[in-house]
């Protein structure tokens, strides 16, 4: 196949950034008629298998090897390299999540083919393919081309294709062996976990009111529950707010925080780094409020006020309620 | 009493006891003394007719005592007088147990006319004092102190075994009071050198030698192009105490004027100037003979400090408490272990010379620049420079309009690096050293220095001197503001509206000695001026000090501290003098005004004096 | 314990980014460069260990111009031992595939036992690197690391992954791993460690002359495509404007 995608395993279900990496393969496949196909593996690839195949993919390719029933980078990487090996396909295509940036620098050192990471978007045609990177903390944007042989390996960013894209389908589905030696993989895991206790799920959340460093300090944040409540939203934070200790990591909200794609997304006091945006930039509608006009949340934002959260937030409160 | 006969054996006793006691005493002081005088450096005798007069205020005239704390600080007097006017009577006490009288019955009749009042007085003080000590209990004075109570005690007694002894009584229980009286003195003799009660002998000395200017610390001179041996040298000599600074550590009395003060004790922060950079130091001094003990210094509080002096300017026995800049260098230059947030500062002065990494500014761009034809070198300092608050630069701006409206000239320097006094007060010598060179050198052609930024001001005038000869003179704008109007050179109305009040900056009111120039200037735009609580040279920090402005964890209120303070004046407007001060306020002000108030508005003098000038 | 530190020298996050005219580039000479913020977490991280073994040598290696040297000499005065300087000719930085073989082909005969560097650089951010070098120096590698731990010649790693969740990894040396900003608190050079790092070895590498894998086509600031919606007002006005946005156009609430 020409365009492979890599799909990974989001406790049996296929995780969000896979099904954007389907839209992205088939947003390629469609401008130049290249065939596409998946990836899946590990412990849970007979769920992962029956998921991806409802996608309009060429084939579905699956991996029985309990050598990966644990993610390793060292088993990952061993078996993709080889698919790609065995498969030759031109792109091989990744959701940008933290398993790959694990894994897929190695493929890319086994491979020696340049691995085009946390692509924002692609840019294809007969004669040359071209990647658009975010650098210097997305203040700069390159359009990057890789040299050379295929296979290229990318990367997208999350919510850079929407998994809403992915188109569905009938996907055949094909066995691949790899052969892996347990001497292979150096490492042992432990179980993941949390740290601290009481998880809320903001990335089923429909309304999310969202608080930031620009709130000020921890006395004002009742204010923002206040808020959240009268809209029937969740709350979120960004990392600073997490980090100072006003709310639990749990509500975090960016790249080392949950993924979050609501209805609306009102930001209050975030200035918009790119660490929290990666996080909340799939929300349907984000509204903004801080005081500072040259954030760069503003970017993004498809409503903005440039006031005094701690005069607004108490008045919207009472306007919602009221009505 | 007429002449009571003493034994030969009496007084063989009377004379061991007296010798025991004194030799004591003599060891203990003199034990400090040695430890005092292996300090670094000399005690100062320079000035000798300021410090001899400054010594008599504050030690005679109690000024400093009854200022702080007007009752305890009177009932502290009439101690500390009754126990002067004493001197002659405990003298002619133990006279009289060898045998002999000092006074002819007729002086001595004078003399206890004189004495007993005073006694009187002495009794009332020390119940006073006691009383607000043990009943009280003020939180300054810490833990309850054994010594105090016994001082007390034996101080009530000596007068009233004095009030006994001069009435007619029988031989023995003249005795016995007379044998009461002399003990408890020869029982002080043993107890004052081994307890705060040194401050009787020490604190006249201390006051005497403290420094004229604060803060007080000594410079680091760091050689880059020298040896390892003398680098050694100089980094174990930070950890050495000055004399001047072991003496304080004997003369401290433990009132805690300087916990009552610290803005960082009163926001809530760890910081306890009266043990932190006192008290804690006493028993290494002892323990160690030696004055190797800066490194004992509590880090955490010492990084909390803001540097102000309020502390060192309310001791009443001379003490320069303050000692951040102590534990600051040496965490810095010998360790290596900078607070996150401070790292990124110094490294920005490092590389570009000021403190937000900037790489230009549109304020000095706009601004004139300096030519030797012109009277001024207008000093921007990074804040105003790279608007720390943007509110600011209006400030600057409407400063520059009233030395136009006076034609007075002036221009930037464009190569102006900061000042230096984060790195300074925050242990980085060696930055500091780094930025000083620089500015020593864009400085070489001026005469004259102006500056809104009296941090800036203090570094380029006191701080740089101590490094090298300056060759200008350095005055903050309020002064120069209070010497047009002073010299009619400008004109300013008495239209200003509202309640004003002005919040002295603790760089400027302390450290550069600038009280009056502001309220000039204030008074002749406004005839609506009220004082804040704690103002002139008692000012309150903002709690930017120190490079507290760039500390980013703010734990505790250290920096609303003085807000709330505005803010219950009442004030229509607040005026400040220092661009710290003025961010500090503008950020503290709008969350502590209460509800339905306006807001206070925060303004400089500068703006203050231009919006009421004539043109 | 022989530890490497890969380190990076990167515009300051404070610095303009003036592009040149082409815009290919910036203009470099107007850029203020510092060491990557996450590499120095990756040298703490080294030198932390050093220090609890009490033995080791620790060295920085850095990729890049003339002006790289600063930050190896900055890495020095923390306390690192050596520096090798690998001699970059290229216009801008190199690509992690080749970055990751002209590393692999200087410190193959070092035989490190662990190789420290930055989760992702602040300038390209491709966070590829160190993983790279150790594929190709056959270490164990991971990235994402938040803690590490020696135990009984193995390193145990403290992974960071999504959604709040962590996951302790114990892995064989030799190893390569990328540490996350935060995973401790970076010192600051003491005078002695300034002072003595001039006496420090920098070996200056010129490495073989290779192509990039990939090329930057150009360089430009970000067009926000997205039509932001101001609302503007008097706080009670804004207030109004919001709920109608929430009902009408959003239609929640």
């Amino acid at each position: 196949m020409d365009i492979l995608v890599v799909l990974e395993d989001n406790n049996g279900t296929i995780h969000r950034m896979g099904i954007e990496s389907v839209a992205a393969a088939q947003h390629i496949s469609n401008t130049l008629g290249l065939s596409t196909g998946a990836l899946v593996m590990g412990k849970n690839t007979n769920s992962l298998l029956s998921e991806a195949s409802e996608y309009d993919l060429d084939e579905v390719l699956f991996i029985n090897n309990e050598l990966l029933n644990e993610y390793s980078s060292d088993g990952y990487a061993e078996a993709v390299k080889q698919v790609i090996d065995q498969e030759n396909p031109t792109y091989v295509l990744f959701g940008h999540s933290y398993q790959v940036r694990d894994y897929v620098p190695r493929v890319s050192a086994k491979l020696m083919r340049p691995f085009l990471a946390d692509s924002i978007s692609i840019h294809v045609d007969e004669k040359e393919v071209s990647l658009t990177k975010q650098m210097f903390n997305a203040k700069l944007f390159t359009d990057i081309s890789p040299h050379g042989d295929t296979p290229f390996l990318i990367s997208f960013q999350s919510a850079s294709f929407l998994s809403d894209d992915a188109v569905q389908g009938n996907a055949k589905t094909r066995e691949v062996s790899i052969s892996l030696d347990s001497s292979m993989i150096k490492s042992e895991s432990e179980e993941p976990f949390k740290e601290s206790s009481g998880g809320v799920d903001l990335s089923a959340a429909e309304l999310i009111v969202s608080v930031g460093r620009g709130i000020g300090k921890e006395e004002n944040i009742p204010m923002v529950q206040d808020l959240a409540e009268a809209l029937g939203a969740e709350i979120s934070s960004s990392r600073p707010v997490v980090d100072s200790g006003w709310l639990p990591p749990s509500h975090q909200v960016g790249s080392s925080g949950q993924a979050v794609s609501p209805k609306m997304y009102l930001a209050l006091g975030i200035s918009g780094a790119i660490q929290h945006v990666v996080g909340m930039k799939a929300s349907k509608n984000i509204v903004v409020i801080n005081k500072d006009p040259e954030a760069p949340i503003f970017e993004i934002a498809d409503y903005g006020v440039v006031g005094d959260l701690l005069e607004i937030i108490p008045k919207l409160t009472e306007a919602i309620q009221s009505k | 009493m007429h002449d009571i006969y003493f034994s030969f054996a009496e007084k063989i006793v009377l004379g061991l006891g007296i010798i025991t006691c004194l030799a004591s005493f003599i060891y203990e002081v003199s034990r400090r003394l040695l430890i005092v005088f292996k300090g670094l450096g000399t005690l100062p005798f320079d000035r000798f007719g300021a410090r001899f007069w400054r010594m008599f205020r504050e030690v005679f005239l109690h000024e400093k005592v009854v200022k702080g704390r007007f009752w305890p600080g009177l009932m502290h007097a009439f101690v500390f007088w009754g126990f002067v006017i004493f001197g002659l009577v405990t003298i002619d006490h133990f006279a009289k147990g060898f045998g002999f009288s000092l006074l002819s019955p007729n002086a001595h009749k004078v003399y206890t006319m004189i004495v007993t009042p005073f006694s009187i007085l002495v009794i009332v003080g020390i119940l006073s004092l006691a009383y607000r000590r043990f009943i009280t209990k003020p939180k300054a004075l810490g833990k309850l102190s054994p010594t105090s109570g016994l001082v007390a005690f034996f101080i009530v007694v000596l007068m009233v075994t004095y009030l006994i002894g001069e009435r007619e009584i029988s031989a023995f229980f003249w005795k016995i009071n007379w044998w009461i009286h002399s003990a408890i003195i020869l029982a002080f003799l043993f107890l004052i050198p081994r307890s705060k009660h040194l401050h009787l002998v020490l604190a006249p000395i201390n006051i005497f030698f403290r420094p004229f200017d604060q803060p007080d610390h000594t410079p680091v001179n760091i050689d880059l192009e020298g040896s390892e041996e003398e680098l050694d040298d100089m980094l174990a000599g930070l950890t050495k105490m000055t004399q001047n600074q072991a003496l304080d550590i004997f003369s401290c009395v433990e009132c805690g004027r300087c916990v009552d003060v610290c803005p960082a004790n009163r926001g809530g922060g760890i910081l306890d100037p009266k043990h932190h950079f006192i008290l804690d130091l006493r028993e290494p001094l002892l323990d160690t003979k030696d004055v190797d003990v800066l490194s004992q210094i509590n880090v955490e509080a010492g990084w909390e400090c803001t540097t102000c002096q309020a502390c060192t300017e309310v001791c009443p026995v001379g003490n320069h408490v303050e000692k951040s800049d102590e534990i600051r260098r040496l965490e810095v230059l010998v360790e290596g272990k900078v607070p996150q947030e401070y790292q990124k500062l110094f490294t920005n002065l490092q590389e570009t010379g000021n403190t937000e990494g900037a790489t230009n500014s549109p304020l000095a761009e706009r601004l004139p620049k300096f030519t030797q034809d012109k009277e001024y070198v207008l000093w921007l300092g990074c804040f105003a420079r790279y608007e720390l608050d943007p509110e600011f630069t209006k400030s600057v701006e409407n400063f520059t309009k009233i030395l136009d409206v006076a034609n007075v000239t002036y221009g930037i320097l464009e190569q102006e690096h900061c000042s230096g006094d984060p790195v300074n007060r925050l242990g980085d010598k060696l930055t500091y050293s780094m930025l000083r060179e620089h500015n020593m050198e864009q400085l070489s052609e001026a005469k004259k220095v102006v500056t809104l930024c009296p941090h800036c001001a203090l570094n380029l005038e006191k701080e740089y001197s101590k490094y090298d000869t300056i060759t200008y003179t350095v005055e903050h704008h309020t002064q120069v503001i209070e010497q047009l109007i002073t010299d009619e050179r400008i004109k300013v109305n008495k239209t200003a509206n509202g309640k004003i009040t002005y919040h002295d900056p603790c760089n400027l009111s302390r450290m550069l000695d600038e009280v009056d120039a502001p309220r000039t200037a204030i008074n002749a735009a406004s005839d609506n001026f009220i004082e804040l609580p704690e103002s002139g040279k008692n000012t309150l920090c903002c709690g930017a000090g120190g490079g507290l402005w760039w500390k980013k964890e703010t734990t505790g209120r250290t920096h609303l501290v003085r807000a709330e303070q505005v803010v219950e004046s009442e004030a229509d407007t607040v005026i400040t003098g220092c661009n710290f001060c003025y961010g500090m306020m503008n950020q503290g002000l709008k969350p502590l005004t209460p509800e339905g108030r306006n807001e206070i508005k925060v303004k400089d003098l500068a703006d203050l004096v231009a919006e009421n000038i004539s043109q | 314990m022989k530890i490497a530190v890969l380190v990076k020298q990167v515009p300051s996050p404070e610095s303009p980014l003036p592009l040149v005219s082409n815009e290919d580039w910036l203009d470099e000479s107007q850029v203020a460069y510092i060491m990557n913020e996450s590499d120095n977490y990756a040298l703490e991280e080294a030198l932390q260990i050093r220090e609890k073994n009490n033995d080791g040598e620790v060295v920085v290696v850095s990729l890049g111009p003339d002006r790289t040297q600063k930050v190896i000499r900055e890495a020095l005065s923390k306390g690192a031992d050596r520096g090798i300087h690998i001699q970059s000719k290229d216009k801008y930085p190199t690509d992690p595939l080749l970055a990751g073989s002209l590393f692999a082909e200087t410190l193959k005969e070092e035989n490190f036992d662990i190789i420290f560097s930055g989760l992702q650089s602040d300038d390209l951010g491709y966070g590829q690197t160190g993983i790279i070098l150790g594929e190709l120096l056959g270490m164990s590698t991971a990235t994402l690391a938040m803690s590490t731990e020696i135990i009984n010649n193995k390193i145990k790693v403290k992974r960071e992954l999504e959604a709040g969740y962590f996951q302790w990894v114990t892995m064989s040396l030799p190893a390569s791993i990328s540490v996350q900003s935060g995973c401790n608190t970076p010192r600051y050079p003491s005078l002695k460690g300034i002072m003595g790092a001039k006496k420090k070895e920098i070996h200056v590498v010129t490495p073989s002359v290779k192509d990039q894998n990939q090329s930057i086509k150009k360089i430009y600031a970000p067009s926000s495509a997205k039509e932001t919606v101001m609302i503007e007002g008097s706080v009670d006005q804004v207030v109004e404007k919001l709920v109608t946005v929430f009902r009408n156009e959003i239609k929640i609430a």
